[in-house]
């Protein structure tokens, strides 16, 4: 990474220079200069079960999207913009491979298995079984449960979206504006006021979840019904949402 | 655990297993709030929670968790103390060696532990001086 204003200074007239002739020549070196980011990022991302080799591998193809895309007329730092387009495919590479290539296949059966366990039984007794009861039902100890439910979780965001400090991106993400229709519910115009402007980031369905959930008191099972998709779908996609609102909501605080 | 359906409640057993209390200590980085959270989920199912209990406990751990740590994670160590008592399952966490922190929640995350446990409070402190601040909740199976 260059960080020496002399050096950035140079790289930013090679940028020019790259995108009136685009050269190859040019193009490699001015990858070659950014590669320490690409590894920095990537090992940012470490620590997920994914082989540290192939995330690195990932993040040069972002890192080589970013080269190529970059304009140089605009108001902003290549590693600004290089972090944004490699942080993103980092970030598709494990939304693609989801957790199944984490957890270990005799866990991905259970959990499939449980999965339906859990909405039979549901209808069965119309309450929410209990770990013991699904452990019975599935022929394995309660620990087995608990841990294939663990790794159905294996992909969680928290601190994908809150990468490397990226800061000032001026792409943005383009915060949803598909704020669908207020339903009405129990909770109170307070609760609202501060809920409201978060959920208007997230995609529609999950902020239909988190609504259901936090402002009409429907439990998971419940919502699942509702929805029509299984207990564990609401339980990842409820994980997911909050843990993308912690990065926003703390994002807008002061530094702790 | 097997040959019962309902909660080990408050039988009389060795060692105090008929309310276990566990410690956790583990760094205060975020790769570790998953060992909060098993741990909490493993002692939930003893209790007999639901899964749609056992889902929100998740959640709740996660968030006060963070609470703690911050989504970077920091120095030092996060100590965790689950008190299971019956079907309550009582979690307390704190901070060790990593300075002093004063934990915060945003109001949104207030709102969702409201409705993920029964008790909860951030800024709780096991001292009769208010230091070493940290978090409690507690959460019953229905």
């Amino acid at each position: 990474m260059a960080t020496d204003p002399v050096r950035r200074a140079e790289l930013r007239v090679k940028f020019a220079e790259f995108a009136a002739d685009r050269t190859p020549e040019l193009r490699a070196e001015l990858i070659e200069a950014h590669v320490g980011l690409a590894e920095y990022l990537a090992r940012r991302f470490g620590n997920r079960g994914e082989p540290l080799d192939d995330l690195i591998q990932v993040a040069s193809i972002g890192l080589l999207k970013a080269v190529d895309r970059f304009d140089p007329e605009r108001a902003v730092e290549f590693s600004t913009y290089a972090t944004h387009t490699i942080v993103g495919e980092l970030k598709r590479h494990f939304r693609d491979k989801g957790w199944a290539v984490r957890a270990p296949r005799r866990m991905q059966e259970l959990y499939l298995r449980i999965g339906k366990i859990i909405s039979t039984a549901s209808q069965e007794m119309g309450r929410s079984p209990t770990v013991a009861e699904i452990a019975k039902e599935a022929e394995v100890t309660e620990e087995e449960v608990l841990e294939a439910l663990e790794a159905g979780q294996a992909y969680r965001f928290a601190s994908l979206d809150a990468p490397a400090g990226s800061g000032g991106d001026e792409s943005g993400d383009t915060v949803g504006s598909q704020m669908g229709s207020a339903d009405s519910g129990l909770v109170d115009a307070e609760r609202r006021a501060t809920m409201d402007p978060l959920l208007a980031t997230l995609p529609a369905r999950e902020q239909s979840i988190l609504r259901l959930r936090f402002y009409e008191d429907l439990t998971q099972s419940e919502i699942a019904d509702r929805l029509g998709i299984s207990q564990m779908h609401v339980s990842r996609l409820l994980s997911r949402s909050l843990a993308k609102l912690r990065t926003e909501a703390s994002a807008g605080e002061l530094p702790a | 655990m097997s040959e019962r359906d309902t909660a080990p409640a408050a039988e009389a057993g060795p060692n105090g297993s008929d309310r276990p209390e566990v410690h956790l200590s583990v760094p205060a980085t975020p790769e570790f709030v998953r060992l909060a959270r098993v741990t909490a989920t493993g002692l939930a199912g003893r209790a007999g929670f639901s899964i749609d209990e056992v889902e929100d406990l998740r959640l709740a751990i996660d968030e006060l968790c963070f609470s703690l740590i911050g989504a970077k994670g920091r120095g030092g160590r996060l100590v965790l103390r689950y008190r299971l008592e019956g079907r309550e399952l009582e979690v307390q966490g704190m901070l060790e060696g990593g300075g002093e922190v004063t934990p915060r929640i945003s109001e949104w995350s207030h709102q969702i532990l409201e409705a993920l446990v029964d008790e909860h409070e951030v800024g709780w402190s096991p001292e009769a001086d208010g230091s070493n601040r940290g978090f409690r909740m507690l959460k019953r199976a229905e």
